[in-house]
C-alpha cells in the first residue's frame, strides 16, 4: 500500500479473473486497475471496462507503403540524377527497381512494427518504479494492483487475499 | 502458492547469467582465440594489401565469397524457420526459436562482414551505402550485388530485432527475480535497461504479440529473397553453370539446409553444454530431423536436376565445368558432397533412431562441410573453367583466407558463447505459455471427460 496502491498476488488465472471481476462490480474503474504477468493470459483476465486492442496490422501496412515508395523513389531520382550508359536500355529498369522497392517494403514494415508495439506498450519505461511484489511475476504468478485511497478497499483486500490463499 | 512455473525447470536456462560458468569461459576463451586468428589474418591483408590473398586471374572470387554464401546460407537456421513454426503454430518450436534466431543474428553478421574482407579496401566501403556526396555518383541499382547489400541489411535489421522483440518480457522476468535477490548488481543494472520498464499488462502482451506475428509474415519473404538475391550474384552473370534459372530455389533451398544443420548441430551442443534436455527434448530432435530429411531430398533433388540438365545440353563451356566436377579435378570436392549431402543423411534421417540429439548432429556437421563444397564448387569451380580456354588458372587459398575462415568461425561461437551469458537462450516466457496451454487444454479434457461420465450415470 506504499505505493499508493493495493497489490495481490494469484496463482491462477480464474482466481485473478473472479477478483477483477469483484472490482468490476464495485465500481473500480480499468484505469485504476493493473494486471501484470509473465505470460499472456486468456483474453478475459483484464479489468472490466478495459478494451486492448493495437493498430499494427494498419500501421505495418502503411510502413511497408512508405518504405517500398521511398525506395522506388531513391532508385529512380538517383538514376536519372546521374544517368549511367545503359546500352539502349531503360535508366530505371522496372526490375531491378522492383528487388529494391520490395526490400523497402520489407524494412518499412519491421519499423514500424517495432515502432508500434513500443508506442503501445509505453516502452522504454525505464521510470516506472518496481513495485513490492514484482518478483511473483517472475515466478509465474498474476499481479493485480489496484490505485486506491488508504482504507478504501479492505473489503476487497481481505477478500483478494482469501482467494489467493484458497 | 505456486504457479506452473515451479514445474519447469527454468534453474538451468538462467544459470548461465550469472555467476562465474568454467565452460562457458573456456569455450569463450577458445573462440576468443580464433577471433584474434581472424583478425590477425585480415589486419595482415589490409597492411599487405589483397596481394596477400590466393584470388588471381581468372579466379577473383575465393574464399571469401564462398564463406559468404556459406554463412549467408547458415543464416536461415532461425529467423526463417522460427518464423514459419509461429505462423504454423507449431507448438514443438517454442524451445527453439531462440537459439536458432540468434543463429541467425550472428551468421549475418558474420557473412555481412566478408565482402568487407573480400574488398580489400574496406574503409570505402561507404560508396555501397546510397548516401549524397558531393561528386553526385550513387550506387548503381542494377547491380546484383547492390541488391545484396541492401537484402542483407534488410535481413540483419529484421533479424536483429525479431530476436530482441520477445526477449523483452524475459529480461523483464530476470529483472524482477534479480532485483530482490541482486538489487546493485551490474547485471540486474543491465536487465533493468534492457527490459526497457516490460510490465507484462494485457495491452502490452496483445501488441507484442500482434508485433511478433506481422513480423513474422514480413521475415519469410525477406529471407527467401536474400539467399534469391544472392543466387542472382551469379545466376546474372553468363558464366557456365552459373547462368540457371532454377539458382534462386537451388540457392533458397541449400540455404536452409545448412541453416537446419547448423541448427541441429548447435542445439546437441546447447542440450548437451546446458544440460536442457527437458527443453530441447527428444521430441524437438526428432521433428526437425523430419524437416531436416524434407530438405536433404529437396537439395538432392535441384543438385540433380541442374546437373542433368547442363549434361543433357551438351554445351561446351558447361560441360567442361560439368566434366571437372564429376571426373575432373573438383571430383574429389563433388563427390564428398553428394556422400555427406545426400547419401549419408537419406541412409540415417529417415529412421525413428536417426533422428534422435547424437544422429542428427553428425548428420548436421556433415551437412555443413557439404554445404560449404557446394559453394566453393559454384564459385571456384566455374571461375577457374571459365568459357575462354585459354585463360584457365587455378586457384590455391593462402594462408590469410585459411585464418579468415578458421576465424570467421570462431566469430560465430565466440557471440553465442556471449549471448549465452546475456539472455536465456530458450524462451521463458514462450515455454510456459506453452505449459499454461497444456495445462487448459488437460483440464478442459477432463471437464469434458468428467460431463460425459456423468451423463452416463445419470
Amino acid at each position: 500500500m506504499a505505493d499508493g496502491r493495493l497489490h495481490a498476488v494469484f496463482a491462477r488465472a480464474a482466481d485473478a479473473r473472479a477478483a477483477l471481476q469483484r472490482l468490476g462490480q464495485d465500481g473500480v474503474a480499468p484505469e485504476n486497475v493493473e494486471v501484470r504477468s509473465s505470460v499472456p493470459l486468456e483474453h478475459d483476465v483484464v479489468p472490466v471496462g478495459a478494451t486492448i486492442k493495437s493498430r499494427i496490422p494498419w500501421t505495418s501496412l502503411a510502413g511497408a507503403t512508405v518504405g517500398g515508395t521511398a525506395f522506388f523513389l531513391m532508385v529512380k531520382l538517383t538514376s536519372e540524377a546521374y544517368p549511367l550508359p545503359t546500352g539502349g536500355q531503360p535508366i530505371v529498369g522496372l526490375p531491378p527497381a522492383g528487388v529494391i522497392t520490395f526490400e523497402g517494403v520489407a524494412i518499412g514494415a519491421v519499423l514500424t512494427t517495432v515502432a508500434t508495439v513500443l508506442f503501445e506498450c509505453g516502452l522504454p519505461g525505464w521510470l516506472k518504479k518496481p513495485g513490492p511484489l514484482d518478483h511473483h511475476i517472475a515466478l509465474d504468478h498474476i499481479l493485480v494492483s489496484v490505485k486506491c485511497d488508504e482504507g478504501a478497499s479492505t473489503a476487497w483486500t481481505a477478500h483478494a487475499v482469501e482467494t489467493a490463499r484458497g | 502458492m505456486s504457479g506452473p512455473a515451479a514445474s519447469i525447470h527454468e534453474e538451468a536456462l538462467v544459470r548461465p547469467l550469472s555467476g562465474f560458468r568454467p565452460k562457458l569461459f573456456f569455450g569463450s576463451l577458445v573462440t576468443g582465440l580464433l577471433v584474434a586468428v581472424l583478425f590477425y589474418s585480415w589486419g595482415y591483408q589490409i597492411v599487405n594489401d589483397i596481394g596477400v590473398a590466393g584470388i588471381n586471374r581468372p579466379v577473383f572470387w575465393g574464399f571469401y565469397i564462398v564463406n559468404f554464401v556459406f554463412w549467408i546460407g547458415i543464416s536461415h537456421a532461425g529467423t526463417l524457420i522460427s518464423a514459419i513454426l509461429r505462423v504454423t503454430q507449431a507448438e514443438w518450436r517454442r524451445p527453439v526459436t531462440r537459439c536458432a534466431e540468434a543463429i541467425t543474428t550472428f551468421a549475418l553478421m558474420i557473412g555481412g562482414l566478408f565482402p568487407l574482407i573480400h574488398l580489400g579496401r574496406p574503409w570505402i566501403f561507404w560508396y555501397m551505402i546510397p548516401l549524397p556526396n558531393e561528386r553526385g555518383i550513387w550506387p548503381n541499382f542494377r547491380s546484383p550485388l547492390m541488391w545484396d547489400v541492401l537484402a542483407i541489411t534488410t535481413y540483419l535489421m529484421g533479424s536483429i530485432l525479431y530476436l530482441l522483440l520477445p526477449m523483452i518480457p524475459d529480461f523483464a522476468i530476470i529483472r524482477d527475480k534479480r532485483l530482490r535477490e541482486y538489487p546493485k548488481g551490474l547485471k540486474t543494472l543491465f536487465f533493468r535497461v534492457a527490459a526497457l520498464g516490460w510490465r507484462g499488462t494485457p495491452q502490452q502482451w496483445f501488441s507484442l504479440e500482434a508485433g511478433i506475428k506481422a513480423m513474422a509474415v514480413v521475415i519469410i519473404p525477406v529471407a527467401v529473397s536474400v539467399h534469391t538475391i544472392v543466387s542472382w550474384d551469379f545466376a546474372m552473370a553468363i558464366q557456365p553453370m552459373w547462368h540457371s534459372t532454377i539458382f534462386g530455389p537451388y540457392f533458397v533451398v541449400g540455404a536452409i539446409y545448412s541453416g537446419v544443420a547448423v541448427l541441429m548441430v548447435a542445439m546437441y551442443l546447447l542440450r548437451k553444454g546446458l544440460g536442457i534436455h527437458e527443453y530441447l527434448s527428444d521430441k524437438v530432435f526428432n521433428n526437425l530431423g523430419l524437416m531436416f530429411l524434407a530438405f536433404a531430398m529437396l537439395w538432392s533433388y535441384f543438385t540433380f536436376a541442374e546437373h542433368l540438365t547442363v549434361w543433357y545440353g551438351n554445351e561446351h563451356a558447361e560441360r567442361a565445368v560439368f566434366d571437372g566436377r564429376i571426373t575432373g579435378e573438383f571430383s574429389g570436392f563433388f563427390w564428398t558432397m553428394i556422400i555427406v549431402n545426400t547419401v549419408i543423411p537419406l541412409l540415417i534421417l529417415p529412421w525413428p533412431k536417426g533422428r534422435k540429439p547424437l544422429g542428427t548432429a553428425i548428420v548436421g556437421l556433415g551437412v555443413l562441410v557439404g554445404m560449404w563444397i557446394e559453394r566453393y564448387l559454384i564459385v571456384v569451380g566455374t571461375l577457374s573453367t571459365p568459357r575462354l580456354e585459354y585463360t584457365q588458372g587455378f586457384y590455391t587459398p593462402s594462408w590469410v583466407e585459411i585464418g579468415i575462415l578458421v576465424g570467421s568461425v570462431g566469430l560465430f561461437g565466440f557471440l553465442y558463447f556471449a549471448f549465452l551469458q546475456l539472455a536465456p537462450i530458450v524462451s521463458l516466457w514462450e515455454v510456459r505459455e506453452g505449459e499454461h496451454l497444456t495445462h487448459r487444454a488437460f483440464a478442459a479434457e477432463q471437464a469434458l471427460r468428467a460431463g460425459r461420465e456423468g451423463a452416463s450415470h445419470g
